[in-house]
């Protein structure tokens, strides 16, 4: 072994360089590395707005940072599930909820007791058998307890700002040394960055740069063979709009996510606002028609101004070249359609940490970490894009275009399999596990045409009254959880009763 | 309800019963009808007598109590296999069914074990892995349920009669409505058109037919290879060996664990029964010719051999499909890989356990035909690489065939996996496919490939601290295997078999 890496340098701004940051200094720091984050301008408007998957409590948990934060200073709603309108035609809205896997022993799930029971006539809609969705359309929060078989939990919508601003805080308490700048240059040697060279002339040398400066992949984008490959095939949306609406009473537990006839409007309840989020096609609507229709669109009145910037969903073809690591959306990039955007910050920084460099002087861990994040993406955006693949919008152009757009040979699989039998081709690397594939493809109107032939092994009166216990079991569970507000309240509670100790 | 789907499995023995018996057990006979034809001319290769965990999955839903099953079997337990000779002349360690280290720190163990090693800790890996220990300590209990014991860190596997499980199988899957013909196949009977199977015609002059068919015919891939004409993909330029020479031989110690001695042309395994001891010798004709191989076995045998040795011949492979048509191949009718892991029962069970959710209808839906050999490919190519490890990974120089192995190209998936973790410590992980993060630790660290580097999160804790604390987990283990039965012990207690008389025997005749 030659030299261990001794310096790591963080390149970019906002929340994912944070959590890097915060995740370095956790795993790394007392193992003599050294970490420094150069700190670039923000990328945030003051509309935005985070909405992050369950998996980000895990990250909490484990760099120390207490939940309770998010709720006292960023504003943050306990989000339930994802609800989607308007993209299959006359079928209702669905919800896709956050249920846990059941336990692996569980055997044939309830997925093939429902397909039966449908062609039988069983008139209930899948999403009454997510604990998660139940959960979300009551308002009320769903708290995992160990053990049980039906599990659910909840992400968050906060405030992006602000949650920026306490990862900062709470990376620097701990150590982190950090310097806010602009790169004005980089040195390079052979496909290594020997330093970068900031834009007051500061030289900054380290063993491992890290871009987490988003889009802009100030320090990827000038490694070599790492051009952006975009997905605008499959994915047509090139804009998005910011905004704030007034805060919903009382808060939902869910975020909205509406198609309309030029791409698709998010609306995502904060604790003093709503924030509200519209991807769509240049092509077919322009920014100024938008913001005529927003109002229309929320259904929501808009408070301040509305933000527009472009939006470029693809992937770079090296995610990580010599020492140079790209994490969040340098490496790749999605729209917020299934609040994958932090999610992906996080997805990449824990696999560099599973894959943290051994030595200096060469990176045989950047192949993994690229095949990983490559196929991580690839299963992402086939997530994302059968959303506008299955839609039952007819005589619109970005609606047929998506209707007929060839699909990704790994997507077609999996609608093939799920057509065929109701069952999820899962590949290595995915985020969203059978469930939510299920809430997504059934919600979208995919049903499928045969069941597992198992399920017929139960007799009808046992499979109706297993049916029936489920959702017995959900409606108790629901019940005896706390409404948004409540939660919401009983966080500021427990933050009151420390500070009331401590004084 | 539509007509129930004529399921027709040709052949019997281990593949042929396992499938027919989950069939019946899982499927309701509204929905298919099993037959198995079989014909007691033909001999079964009777593979493996050694078996991998996820076994116990397999018995557990088709609804199998296991002390019977044991008891019928001649069966005892397994806690992994040992690997002797392999790395080096002299060298032994054991492939444990469980982690190494804590449960739920696997990521992290070996690095960690890795850097105290530097630092003095004395010892090898498998001192930390609590199946390695009991092992080899030839001690068995059930393992604790309860995820924060030490005992909970392993699973376990059986050394059982192949021929016996099969023939138990058999005597479940009648009672439970398979109906069995007796009889050899003359002729395959295909629609003009699509080339699908219609039916089998015996020599007896029966026509049997079906909506699918199930290869179980062994080697000679009867319909799926004969006479649908799906191509063989050979592996034998990674996997040189293509004979084994197999002989009981009179009971030994009854140790948890399958051995596997590495040979001057291959290798030799020691499978023990409650009523007799397995041995074989698995070996390349082009380094050693039969005769001298099964010298070679008898001459190593421990005890007093049963009876003659039995030759057979095979190729590493698979078909390049095994779901064509109306066709599944289930067993060696689909591929051989070699038993050096224990997997021939495991990739007879992973395809039955993949038909059963995937069974079509009366006309062949494509779409699942499709995602079984998706993940029937995983399964093979994941095992292949594995074991390949096996053989590329030597430093013995005193044989053709290991100075071969050591210098032959393997897949590049393989390559990589070995490169990063000479250099990193890093293992990748997969969704589908046998073989844990730990499975390959065992093999890397036990042929002699101590990474050069480990992850610097393991340098977190001081030093001195984690020396004593790795000491202090082996000396745990150690204080809890001290504590558990003997292996022969248990056995006697749970399921022991009554020793030279067949089992079962008034319930399997019909």
């Amino acid at each position: 072994m030659t030299r261990r890496i001794e310096q790591v340098v963080i390149v970019g701004a906002d929340a994912p360089a944070w959590m890097a940051a915060a995740a370095f200094q956790r795993s790394v720091s007392n193992a003599g590395i050294r970490v420094r984050v150069i700190e670039l301008p923000t990328l945030l408007q003051p509309a935005d707005a985070y909405s992050a998957l369950p998996e980000l409590a895990g990250f909490h948990r484990r760099v120390g940072l207490e939940e309770r934060l998010l709720f006292s200073l960023c504003k943050a709603v306990p989000i339930a599930g994802q609800r989607f309108s308007n993209w299959s035609g006359a079928a209702p809205p669905f919800i896709h909820g956050y249920d846990r896997p059941p336990p692996p022993a569980a055997g044939l799930g309830l997925t093939q007791l429902w397909i039966k029971g449908r062609q039988k006539g069983l008139r209930t809609e899948f999403e009454n058998f997510s604990l998660g969705a139940v959960a979300a359309k009551a308002g009320r929060v769903p708290v995992p307890s160990e053990g049980a078989e039906l599990r659910s939990t909840f992400g968050y919508n906060f405030d992006a700002a602000a949650y920026s601003a306490l990862l900062r805080h709470f990376t620097m308490q701990g150590g982190v040394e950090s310097k806010a700048a602009s790169v004005a240059d980089v040195e390079m040697d052979g496909d290594r960055i020997t330093a970068i060279i900031l834009g007051d002339g500061e030289r900054v040398e380290a063993d491992l740069f890290v871009d987490a400066s988003g889009p802009q992949a100030v320090l990827i984008g000038r490694m070599p063979e790492t051009e952006f490959l975009s997905w605008r095939a499959w994915l047509p949306c090139d804009r998005m709009l910011v905004a704030s609406a007034k805060a919903l009473a009382p808060l939902p537990a869910f975020s909205q996510i509406s198609a309309f006839r030029q791409g698709w409007i998010g609306l995502f309840p904060l604790q003093d606002r709503t924030a509200v989020v519209a991807a769509y096609d240049s092509r077919q609507i322009s920014d100024q028609d938008l913001l005529n229709d927003l109002p229309a669109l929320a259904n929501l009145p808009i408070s301040g101004d509305a933000v527009v910037s472009s939006l470029a969903q693809g992937i770079r073809r090296r995610t990580w070249v010599g020492n140079c690591v790209a994490v969040g959306e340098s490496a790749f990039s999605l729209e917020p359609l299934d609040a994958v955007q932090l999610h992906i910050a996080h997805y990449c920084i824990s696999q560099l940490m599973t894959l943290f460099p051994v030595e200096a002087g060469t990176f045989p861990e950047a192949a993994l970490y690229d095949r990983i994040i490559r196929r991580a993406a690839i299963n992402l955006r086939d997530f994302q894009f059968a959303h506008f693949k299955l839609n039952h919008r007819f005589d619109m152009p970005l609606w047929d275009g998506c209707r007929d757009a060839a699909v990704p040979e790994t997507l077609q699989r999996k609608l093939d399999i799920f057509a065929a039998r109701g069952r999820i081709a899962l590949y290595d690397d995915e985020t969203f596990q059978e469930h939510a594939w299920e809430s997504l493809l059934l919600g979208h109107g995919l049903m499928p045409q045969s069941y597992d032939p198992r399920v017929d092994a139960i007799p009808e009166q046992e499979h109706i009254a297993k049916i029936q216990a489920r959702l017995n079991d959900i409606v108790g569970l629901v019940e005896a959880m706390a409404p948004v507000d409540d939660f919401i309240a009983g966080m500021d509670l427990q933050r009151q009763a420390e500070v009331t100790a401590l004084g | 309800m539509s007509e129930p789907l004529d399921i027709v499995i040709l052949g019997g023995g281990t593949a042929g019963w396992m499938a027919a018996t989950a069939l019946v057990s899982l499927i309701p006979q509204t929905r298919c009808r099993v037959r198995l034809i079989e014909s007691e001319e033909i001999g079964i290769v009777g593979v493996g007598e050694a078996t991998f965990p996820e076994i116990r999955n397999f018995n557990d839903a088709i609804g199998i109590d296991e002390a019977e099953m044991m008891r019928a079997t001649n069966a005892a337990f397994k806690l992994g296999i040992q690997f002797v000779d392999w790395g080096f002349k002299g060298s032994r360690y054991i492939h444990p069914f469980g982690v190494h280290g804590p449960v739920g720190m696997d990521h992290i163990f070996h690095h960690r074990w890795l850097r105290a090693r530097r630092l003095g800790l004395k010892g090898d890996i498998q001192d930390f892995s609590f199946a390695a220990q009991a092992a080899r300590d030839c001690r068995f209990e059930l393992p604790e349920t309860r995820s924060t014991r030490i005992d909970s860190a392993y699973t376990y596997a059986y050394h059982f009669d192949a021929g016996l499980y099969a023939v138990y199988l058999r005597g479940l899957a009648e009672r439970r409505g398979v109906v069995r013909t007796e009889g050899k196949v003359k002729d395959v009977v295909q629609d003009s058109e699509t080339g699908d199977i219609r039916s089998l015609l015996l020599e007896s002059g029966e026509t049997i037919s079906g909506d699918l068919f199930i290869d179980c015919s062994g080697f000679r891939s009867l319909l799926l290879g004969k006479t649908l004409g799906v191509g063989w993909e050979d592996w034998s330029k990674w996997l040189p060996c293509d004979r084994a020479v197999a002989v009981p031989s009179e009971r030994d110690e009854l140790s948890p664990y399958t051995r596997s001695t590495a040979m001057e042309a291959g290798w030799r395994w020691r499978i023990p029964l409650q009523h007799r001891t397995g041995n074989g010798y698995v070996f390349s004709t082009s380094f050693i010719d039969e005769d001298e191989a099964a010298a070679s076995l008898m001459r190593s045998l421990e005890t007093k051999a049963l009876a003659e040795p039995r030759m057979l011949k095979f190729q590493a492979g698979r078909r390049v499909l095994n779901w064509a048509n109306n066709c599944v191949a289930i067993g060696l009718a689909g591929g051989f890989l070699e038993p050096l892991e224990s997997t021939s029962i495991y990739l007879i069970q992973v395809a039955i356990m993949q038909l059963v959710p995937l069974l079509p209808g009366r006309s062949i839906d494509p779409r699942l035909r499709d995602e079984f050999n998706r993940l029937i490919d995983l399964q093979y190519e994941r095992i292949r690489d594995f074991l390949i490890l096996h053989y590329k990974l030597n430093s013995r120089e005193d044989a053709e065939i290991w100075r071969y192995c050591a210098a032959m190209d393997v897949p590049e998936s393989l390559t990589r996996k070995i490169e990063l973790f000479r250099h990193s410590a890093i293992i990748e992980r997969y969704r589908d496919g046998l073989f844990p993060p730990t499975s390959w630790l065992s093999v890397f660290i036990g042929q002699g490939l101590i990474p050069e580097g480990y992850s610097p999160l393991a340098d977190t804790m001081p030093g001195e601290s984690l020396v004593t604390h790795m000491d202090a987990f082996r000396a745990d283990i150690l204080d809890r295997v001290e504590e558990m039965r003997r292996h022969e012990r248990f056995i006697d207690l749970y399921c022991g078999a009554e020793p030279a008389v067949a089992p079962m025997g008034a319930e399997v005749r019909l």
